[in-house]
């Protein structure tokens, strides 16, 4: 992504939600998006989804410049070099695991040998050999979210894009995708961006890019939010001092709540 | 069938069952509407068009055998000059007169004691044909004597079957009393049957001594009857009498359209609303799937499907709707028709493969309506908002 900007609107009410942002990440590698609300991240996400076409900027996913590419071949590019993972799964309901893991191989059409071999090695390296012909809603959290994986990865696309992919995940779930991730940069040799709120992802990432007003700013110091979670900047943040170590919130509320009670807050969050 | 398409559709049960049936019902009606004019079409014009009568005359104003507004002279100077050209026109191979008068009788099933005749009332066409020509007459007896003695009547068999009148019992028209002596076919105009008398018993029982309703005329074979009947029209005309003639064809549409013209204004407007009916149900729930699964097509538009594919996943979903309902409902039609009169007398089915092909591309533009507004619906969904939660 070089020089990218995105702009809402125009002349005094004109919102930069991207503004002349470069940024670069390579197969193998996992990058975490972090920032405040409002910072641009979903922009970003959607920009290097080829979903969203930049004001400026050009934006290339393995070698092919896709902001010169017509509306048209857009849908190409995002099902043969993009798989996107969503916060909400974002699964087909009447279609069982397997079936939305093929669908986006074979485009809906009738079953192919190849498709099916595919779509179940996957599902069998996510764990899900003995769920290939559940429908979505028997499945749990974790379960759905690993089918919606599979099928990011079913046309072996370079670029994996991860939106908040364990929001709506319990705290073990939620480890194992990241978990699996992070294995699927590694070993799968892909690139994957993950934009997200969670501290936890921060342990599997290469690197995190800090997204603050529509820009990647670099060299961020950042914290979890003890009460919240949230990773929050440390400049600038609510601070407060408790046994000999300075904590940080995302916001005044949280501050409150954890002067309140810092031991059980931070009990509480151990647990 | 794509497998987005049909998972969809087969999914929720409860859905597509009431848009097939949507669809069923509007097909049944259309079709069954359809079926029902083309029977009455075929009842209504069939004794005209099945006669032995090549060429039918009467006086001036007389369009239709059903309302038989003619009247015309068989005795006195007129008369004998009429015959005297039929008789001379070598094209003609027979001709005869024929009187035909819509009435009321009874199926007599007893006598009170005042010498009354009690019985149901029923609605006839009571026809007098000249026994040698049988020009006019019973177009098939499948029952009984072919040809009645004086006294004597032959009924058609839907006015037995509908009445329970059978060979020997009594029927009372035109002020006297006769004797069923059989049965025939092809007599059957839905509001009323037909029954054959003499022609001489006609007129005596009628009061037309001296007079007649119409000429049949059977032509030589090779011989048009329209030359004939215009070439008689102009010999009348020259001797200022005021005749029309009618070949079997215009005489059996000009009958078809004494009823069907009064239907057909009502049938349009049932079948335009049948017709409604499809679209909206179908429509409905396929617009509301539509809208209840936006998501999932945002999502397949995020993952890199085309608009085209979503299109035709819903047109899909609309044609198998569509042609559910069309077997189910022509299926009905068809299954009722045959079982439908012997019910309910005036409901004679006749579906035509034609009309079966026409209700199916009725079908087809149904199924077309009812997919346009979702598809439109589809076409403005943002891929962008599955970002969100």
């Amino acid at each position: 992504m070089t020089q990218v900007t995105k702009t809402y609107g125009g002349g005094d009410a004109a919102v930069h939600a991207l503004d002349d942002v470069d940024f670069n990440i390579e197969a193998g590698e996992v990058v975490v998006v972090m920032g405040p609300s409002g910072a641009g991240k979903t922009t970003f996400l959607t920009i290097a989804g080829a979903l969203l076409t930049p004001t400026s900027g050009t934006v290339e996913i393995s070698g092919v410049n896709i902001t010169a590419l017509s509306e048209k071949e857009l849908p190409d590019v995002r099902r043969e070099r993009i798989g996107f993972v969503f916060q909400s799964f974002n699964l087909l309901e009447a279609l069982s695991a397997i079936e939305n893991v093929t669908l986006v191989m074979t485009e809906g059409s009738p079953k192919s040998r190849g498709a099916v071999n595919r779509a179940s090695e996957l599902m069998n390296m996510l764990g899900l050999g003995h769920r290939l012909k559940s429908l979505p809603r028997n499945l749990s959290g974790g379960e759905k979210q690993r089918v919606a994986i599979a099928r990011a990865l079913a046309n072996n696309p370079d670029l994996i894009l991860a939106d908040e992919p364990t929001a709506n995940l319990d705290s073990k779930r939620g480890r194992e995708v990241m978990q699996l991730l992070r294995q699927i940069a590694f070993e799968m040799h892909k690139a994957v961006v993950i934009v997200s709120h969670d501290h936890r992802t921060r342990e599997i990432a290469s690197r995190i890019a800090w997204l603050e007003d529509g820009t990647f700013r670099p060299d961020v110091a950042t914290d979890r939010d003890p009460v919240c979670q949230r990773v929050v900047e440390v400049q600038g943040s609510p601070a407060f001092s408790y046994e000999s170590r300075s904590y940080y919130f995302c916001s005044t509320q949280c501050l409150e709540l954890f002067k309140a009670d810092p031991a059980q807050q931070l009990a509480g969050k151990r647990q | 069938m794509l497998l987005v398409a049909r998972k969809n559709l087969f999914s929720e049960w409860t859905r597509l069952v009431i848009s097939v049936g949507g669809v069923a019902l509007s097909v049944f009606l259309i079709s069954l509407l359809l079926s029902l004019y083309r029977g009455w079409d075929e009842k209504v014009g069939g004794f005209v068009e099945h006669s032995n009568v090549d060429l039918w005359l009467g006086s001036e104003g007389a369009e239709d055998f059903l309302t038989a507004a003619s009247l015309l002279p068989t005795e006195g100077k007129e008369a004998e000059q009429a015959k005297e050209y039929l008789n001379a026109y070598p094209s003609i191979d027979q001709w005869s007169p024929m009187i035909v008068r819509l009435m009321q009788g009874v199926r007599v099933d007893r006598i009170s004691a005042t010498e009354e005749k009690i019985g149901s009332k029923i609605d006839i066409h009571f026809i007098g044909f000249d026994p040698n020509t049988r020009l006019g007459g019973p177009i098939e007896v499948i029952e009984g004597r072919d040809t009645p003695g004086p006294g004597e009547v032959i009924i058609d068999e839907k006015l037995g079957d509908r009445h329970g009148i059978g060979i020997g019992d009594t029927l009372r028209a035109g002020g006297r009393d006769w004797t069923v002596v059989g049965k025939s076919r092809g007599g059957d105009f839905i509001a009323t049957q037909t029954v054959f008398v003499s022609h001489a018993e006609a007129q005596a029982a009628l009061r037309m001594q001296g007079a007649t309703t119409f000429y049949v005329i059977k032509v030589r074979q090779g011989v048009d009857p329209a030359q004939l009947g215009a070439a008689l029209e102009d010999q009348a005309a020259r001797n200022e009498a005021p005749i029309v003639t009618h070949t079997r064809e215009e005489f059996a549409k000009s009958t078809r359209d004494r009823v069907t013209s009064n239907v057909l204004p009502i049938l349009f407007v049932v079948l335009g609303l049948a017709f409604i009916v499809g679209v909206s149900v179908a429509g409905l729930t396929i617009y509301t799937a539509t809208i209840e699964k936006a998501r999932e097509y945002g999502i397949l538009k995020a993952v890199g499907f085309r608009n085209t594919y979503l299109y035709r996943v819903v047109f899909e979903q609309s044609a198998v709707t569509a042609l559910l309902g069309f077997a189910v409902g022509i299926g009905l039609t068809v299954g009722i028709g045959p079982f439908a009169s012997d019910y309910v007398p005036q409901f004679v089915l006749f579906t035509r493969w034609q009309d079966v092909l026409l209700v199916a591309g009725v079908t087809v533009v149904m199924a077309l309506i009812a997919a346009y507004i979702p598809v439109r619906r589809l076409g403005a969904i943002d891929p962008v908002s599955v970002f969100k939660g």
